[in-house]
């Protein structure tokens, strides 16, 4: 799950960013508005954390013109000013979550787990595939009753697939949900990181399609 | 004199008043008494005129007869019963007539024992007050050219009258009954006039303290018009002040909470992360989110003082000797940007100021031009007299600040868009309000080479210094 963590202050994103990895995300991390802006029009993210206290183009300028440019990709909203006013000018100009500074990391990430759940149409936080139970919160995997370890790499992928069922995913897309900017991708690590999850899961799980990429039938 | 400005004028108003009323009284007794003389002459006139007018038998008759000459007659009029113009003492005139030779017709024996059978006739008709035996009398001499009569008539003054005291009290009496009426009036009448006051200070009081909406008592006289303007206006301050302080507080609550929320998720990350080192590292970020906000807290606190308004005593201040202490200061986190810092200018150059706000306000410009400016780059503090002024110059050749932005430069919390520098915002509103506080003026100029940002405070040259 690919993350664009909007905030200008070094130490509230360094903290987050920190915070986000553990929880098994990756994370881009701009300071400023542009930059985000940029990003957004060229990465496709799971998710967004927006400080609204940015210099150059502000938070709420950015989110208008994310939502203006038709973009649904969800957005929680990170201020220090947090009023009742505040609040309802940020969900009404699209943020789909909101927190007051200071806020609580594990809150957050719960959040941003929520937000993302619902943008894939689930209810509940576990995901259920055949003899599969996913716990993305936890992160840990079962087949049947066994827990299986996978590295997090492996997991981010699996995540990947399974919350996309039936629509195949391409090399570069998987790329894309795995690694951040920081991150060299080794050339054929997609297919490593397949053949690993069949090897733990089974290899009926993840199909390849011919010239496109990986992909999890639905059920 | 009296703190109640109703005792005050029942004083002034009833003090004058009666001296009014005395002096009216001491003029109308003295009229009056004056009248009463002549009133008492013209009776003693008519008597002589009818004696001159009497042959010397007749004469003779009524010289042993008594002549009551008694103002009143006793009983005469039963309403008249009070004792204040009573004459009830016998009083006999007397009376003497001589013939054109000088010799006595007729004379009352009495004035023999008055030793004044003898007395010289004065040469012409009049009045004259005399003493006899001790005691006072009225005459009126009378010379008569039809018979060449001289008439003298002889009358005791009326010194134990009541007369005079009568009239004095006839006049004062409604006076006295008057005043306690009068003061019983003026009292309410005051009162009265007073009551504008009283709704005045029952608004006031009845004013609830967090709102200070200006006080209205309707139509008040002018007199306390000016008393409800200033308090109102007052009020106004007083209002704009706390909204100022409001807004302060507001805002510092809101950049107290930016350093809070660092800490808090540093601090989570550390207790979260399980690699050693990295924990070490989100520990190190948290100290140091702590101690921005220190400074910021810090910041706040220096702010609020000097909002204060409390003028701090000056003294004169050698400021390149403040300008050298502060590069010290700043040294070590210049080196840290490998940046170097250099003092140039006057040495002997006094301002009037305090140096404990002049480092502050140094340091904060320094520290300015530290985070601001550019790694490796110059900053320069410069110390010149201009004319009659002394400029604190503080140059870096960093990136500078966008012109639109420098008016905002000293807006509170206020950061310039794109820089990456961790900074309240405080600072040079800090600055700004320290040259404020000791009359001296702001400028931002390019910095060295037309590169970066010169800040420039203007002090009025202390004249000491010459």
């Amino acid at each position: 799950m690919r993350v664009l963590l909007v905030e200008d202050d070094d130490l509230i994103g360094n903290g987050i960013e920190a915070g986000l990895r553990q929880a098994g995300f990756t994370v881009d991390w701009t300071r400023n508005g542009r930059d985000a802006n940029l990003t957004l029009t060229t990465t496709a993210y799971a998710l967004v954390v927006l400080d609204l206290g940015l210099p150059g183009m502000s938070g709420m300028q950015l989110l208008k013109w994310l939502r203006d440019a038709g973009k649904d990709v969800p957005v929680l909203v990170l201020t220090a000013k947090d009023t009742i006013v505040d609040r309802v000018g940020g969900l009404e100009a699209g943020a789909d979550d909101y927190m007051g500074k200071p806020f609580d990391l594990t809150e957050l990430i719960a959040r941003c787990r929520a937000l993302l759940r619902r943008s894939q149409g689930r209810s509940v936080e576990l995901i259920r595939y055949r003899d599969l139970t996913v716990n993305p919160a936890a992160q840990t995997v079962e087949v049947g009753e066994t827990r299986v370890t996978l590295t997090s790499r492996e997991w981010a992928l699996l995540l990947q697939l399974l919350t996309n069922q039936g629509m195949p995913q391409s090399r570069s897309r998987l790329e894309e949900s795995l690694y951040g900017w920081q991150e060299e991708i080794e050339s054929n690590t997609i297919e490593v990181h397949v053949s690993n999850l069949r090897k733990k899961l089974g290899a009926s799980l993840i199909k390849t399609v011919r010239g496109v990429g990986y992909v999890v039938e639905k059920p | 004199m009296s703190a109640s400005i109703r005792s005050r004028l029942m004083m002034l108003v009833l003090v004058s008043i009666s001296v009014v009323w005395g002096v009216a009284l001491v003029t109308s007794y003295n009229q009056a008494k004056r009248e009463i003389g002549e009133w008492e002459n013209a009776r003693l006139a008519e008597l002589a005129q009818i004696l001159a007018l009497l042959d010397q038998r007749d004469l003779q008759t009524l010289a042993h007869a008594r002549i009551d000459v008694r103002e009143e007659e006793k009983g005469g009029d039963p309403g008249a019963n009070d004792e204040d113009d009573d004459d009830t003492l016998p009083r006999d005139a007397l009376f003497q007539v001589r013939d054109a030779d000088g010799r006595v017709l007729a004379g009352s024996p009495q004035l023999v024992g008055l030793h004044a059978w003898d007395l010289a006739v004065p040469a012409q008709s009049g009045a004259w007050n005399i003493s006899l035996g001790g005691k006072l009398w009225h005459t009126f001499t009378l010379r008569d050219t039809l018979l060449g009569h001289t008439v003298r008539v002889f009358e005791p003054a009326n010194t134990r009258s009541d007369l005079m005291s009568g009239v004095a009290r006839r006049i004062a009496r409604p006076l006295v009954i008057a005043l306690p009426v009068l003061a019983l009036l003026v009292w309410f009448s005051i009162g009265l006039s007073l009551a504008p006051l009283q709704t005045l200070s029952r608004a006031i009081l009845r004013r609830d303290i967090n709102k200070l909406e200006p006080v209205d008592i309707g139509r008040a006289p002018t007199e306390v018009r000016p008393l409800v303007d200033s308090i109102n206006h007052v009020l106004s301050r007083l209002r704009d002040s706390l909204d100022r302080q409001r807004a302060f507080t507001a805002d510092a609550a809101h950049e107290l909470k930016t350093p809070l929320a660092a800490i808090k998720v540093q601090a989570q990350v550390a207790l979260a992360e399980e690699d050693a080192a990295l924990r070490r590292a989100a520990m190190e970020r948290v100290v140091r989110a702590v101690d921005r906000s220190a400074r910021l807290a810090e910041q706040l606190l220096l702010m609020a003082r000097l909002d204060e308004h409390e003028k701090l005593s000056t003294s004169p201040l050698r400021a390149a000797t403040i300008a050298k202490d502060a590069i010290l200061a700043n040294e070590q986190s210049a080196r840290q940007k490998d940046m170097s810092i250099v003092f140039a200018g006057d040495t002997r150059a006094e301002i009037a100021a305090e140096p404990l706000l002049i480092g502050i306000l140094l340091d904060n410009l320094i520290d300015n031009a530290i985070k601001y400016g550019r790694a490796g780059g110059a900053i320069e503090v410069a110390v010149r007299r201009e004319h009659d002024r002394v400029l604190l110059t503080v140059r870096d050749d960093g990136p500078g600040v966008a012109h639109e932005d420098l008016a905002h430069l000293t807006s509170r919390f206020f950061r310039a868009p794109g820089n990456q520098a961790t900074g309240s915002g405080l600072g040079l509103s800090i600055v700004a309000r320290i040259v404020e506080h000791f009359d001296a003026r702001l400028r931002f100029d390019a910095g060295i080479g037309t590169r970066g940002l010169a800040v420039e405070v203007s002090f009025p040259f202390h004249a000491s210094a010459a």
